[in-house]
């Protein structure tokens, strides 16, 4: 029972929004306001942040530098220690440096020399742990997080997310024809698509009682899944954000009846909404009060699970939920307790969820009882039960890359639409999974656990080229999805009926740690196969190391 | 109209990264979407950007693009009406 006695509390909280700093955005939530404006230089509407760039760091590092930097006053831990870890959540990080020459890439557009650049702003003893995995990073980051401290590995984990709007993720969204005439609408009859905004969070969590919020609010669960489904679309069943939610609520021993409050991702597109009625109902949530703050704030990306989860832990706080900006008739296909005004709950727990690109889905559960959590197996032993490496070709990729898929003797139309990366990793699961594949394994049992130091400036570059152009019909959405690392692995989820964990880790080289992530996912019995390893291309230079873990 | 067609396949391989496919082998009539070529909505809006790249045709959304879209034929003759 490894899992037994350890507790993990929400200590230190600071975020930033388009309503300003948390004071101002609890208070701007309280009086309904909206933080979204029309934005000339994007040309829609947007939750924009003024932000104090501080000297020698970008825009994106300021942004995450300021919160942290509350965080650490507030609470007086420091990243100095080596029993403190910095984890930081962001799909795009400083991806505008492309902007300026998209031909040769800056050093601080990889994401890693960004977080190593705020790391040693705090002088910190642990290399940042750095997670990019589209709109769930935030919340994929405290499911991570807490692995680490059930674990022992260390004693506090901050948490910081963030992501800064440029006209690379503005031109994106909108050439997926997501974006919202208006102010963005969760749930509501007449939503129409999403308002992407910019923000900053970060939270300490932490195992020490002394250094918790006075609420005691625990972290007490928290599950990531894959729909497995399309690596754009949501779920038409809403099956992954289901499995997400109920694993979560079953780590930390609550039933329907004990949730308080759900905060959904709630993007006011229609199929996202539509997609977590579903899920929500078959969870037995359906009964609960439900709010998506993103009709104030926008949608935040990678600080969306971040700067939500802290405002969930203020609403559990006050014990009312604040309401739904842009709410007042919902159409979705199960009806949900949207809450259109601010509304009191009575239940001290809550649940907050998120999914995104790639089909991937993360939910937690915050809780202020005390009572029995969700038991997790003795401890379970694991094997490699395959390896495999890509190997390396003195030819162009795309040569290569049709010669190895060529040899494989299949036929798959969707190959061909595939990112480089994609296609690499493509070759590489299918070799791995010949040596020996999932057998019996059920899909929500499966898992992949990547990293790579490029995340996906490969493509990011290709997207780039076109939004210099300002092409009249503009950019193309079968570019701009592969602009998300973790996208590559929700192919292999569909590929493969991958429907468990799927996290991608953004690291300088190939080191142990998201093989550790894999070995844990099997001893804690949280997954009973998992593909794990390397996966970086970028111009013209590919490296695709990988194993099959499974128990023993 | 035959020409047209013609083209519209060509431009559909090229941009849809539809690799071992030629214009031979779609056939005009056929449904576009659910077998045969294996396009999904992100499809749905590249085709929307051909639209009016090479015809200057423009589509709001893929929902009201659903007849247009039935087939290539059906592609060819909404350009030819709303051709400028």
């Amino acid at each position: 029972m490894a899992n037994k006695g350890v507790d993990i509390y929400i200590g230190a909280t600071s975020l930033t929004t388009a309503l300003g700093n948390k004071r101002a955005t609890l208070d701007g939530m309280h009086r309904g306001e909206c933080g979204l404006r029309f934005s000339n230089r994007y040309a829609m509407y947007a939750g924009e942040v003024d932000v104090t760039l501080k000297e020698g760091y970008t825009r994106f590092e300021s942004m995450l530098i300021a919160e942290i930097e509350s965080v650490v006053q507030q609470s007086g831990i420091t990243l100095m220690s080596g029993d403190t870890q910095l984890i930081i959540s962001t799909t795009k990080g400083n991806v505008e440096l492309l902007a300026d020459d998209c031909e040769n890439i800056a050093a601080r557009a990889f994401l890693y020399t960004s977080a190593e650049a705020i790391s040693d702003y705090f002088n910190a003893a642990n290399r940042a742990i750095v997670i990019s995995n589209a709109c769930i990073s935030g919340v994929s980051a405290f499911v991570v997080a807490r692995e680490k401290l059930l674990r022992g590995e260390c004693k506090h984990v901050i948490v910081a997310g963030g992501d800064a709007l440029c006209e690379f993720i503005t031109s994106g969204f909108a050439s997926f024809k997501s974006i919202s005439a208006q102010p963005c609408r969760p749930y509501d009859a007449a939503r129409d698509g999403l308002t992407l905004g910019e923000a900053a969070g970060a939270v300490l969590l932490t195992t020490d009682y002394v250094k918790a919020d006075a609420a005691h609010i625990l972290l007490a669960g928290g599950a990531i899944t894959n729909d497995a489904n399309h690596i754009s679309g949501p779920s038409r069943t809403g099956d992954g954000l289901y499995y997400a939610i109920s694993e979560a609520m079953r780590e930390a021993g609550v039933s329907s009846e004990d949730v308080g409050f759900v905060n959904t991702h709630g993007t006011a597109t229609r199929y996202n909404d539509e997609m977590e009625s579903k899920a929500v109902a078959w969870a037995q949530l359906d009964g609960k009060p439900l709010n998506s703050l993103k009709g104030h704030i926008g949608h935040t990306l990678a600080a969306s699970g971040v700067v939500e989860t802290i405002l969930c832990v203020e609403q559990l706080k006050q014990g009312y939920i604040f309401g739904t900006m842009g709410f007042s008739a919902s159409d979705t296909p199960h009806q949900l307790m949207v809450s259109a005004t601010e509304q009191h709950f009575d239940k001290r727990c809550c649940v907050k969820s998120a999914s995104g690109f790639g089909g991937c889905n993360a939910a937690i559960v915050l809780d202020m009882e005390c009572r029995e959590r969700g038991t997790v197996g003795d401890k379970r032993a694991w094997r490699v039960a395959a390896e495999y490496t890509l190997p390396h070709a003195e030819q162009p990729f795309a040569e290569f890359i049709r010669s190895e898929f060529k040899s494989l003797d299949q036929s798959n139309m969707k190959f061909y639409k595939m990112s480089d990366m994609c296609k690499a990793l493509y070759v590489a699961v299918e070799q791995l999974l010949r040596i020996e594949d999932f057998g019996d394994v059920p899909p929500t049992r499966r898992a992949i656990i990547l990293a790579n130091r490029s995340a996906s400036l490969d493509t990011d570059v290709a997207h780039q080229r076109i939004v210099n152009q300002h092409l009249a019909e503009g950019a193309s959405p079968a570019v701009f999805v592969y602009t998300l690392a973790n996208v590559a692995a929700g192919e292999m989820c569909i590929r493969h009926k991958i429907q468990g964990d799927n996290t991608f880790f953004i690291e300088n080289t190939h080191s142990e740690m998201v093989h550790q992530q894999a070995q844990h996912l099997i001893e804690s019995g949280r997954a009973d196969a998992v593909i794990c390893g390397w996966c970086d291309l970028l111009q013209e230079s590919w490296n695709v190391d990988i194993k099959l873990y499974k128990n023993n | 109209m035959e020409q047209l067609i013609q083209e519209l396949k060509e431009h559909l391989i090229e941009e849809l990264n539809l690799e071992e496919i030629t214009p031979e082998d779609i056939d005009a009539d056929a449904p576009l979407f659910g077998e045969g070529l294996g396009l999904d909505s992100i499809d749905a809006l590249e085709i929307i950007l051909i639209l009016e790249k090479y015809y200057g045709v423009k589509l709001a959304n893929s929902a009201e693009a659903k007849p247009v879209f039935r087939s290539v034929r059906t592609l060819a003759e909404y350009i030819l009406q709303n051709r400028k």
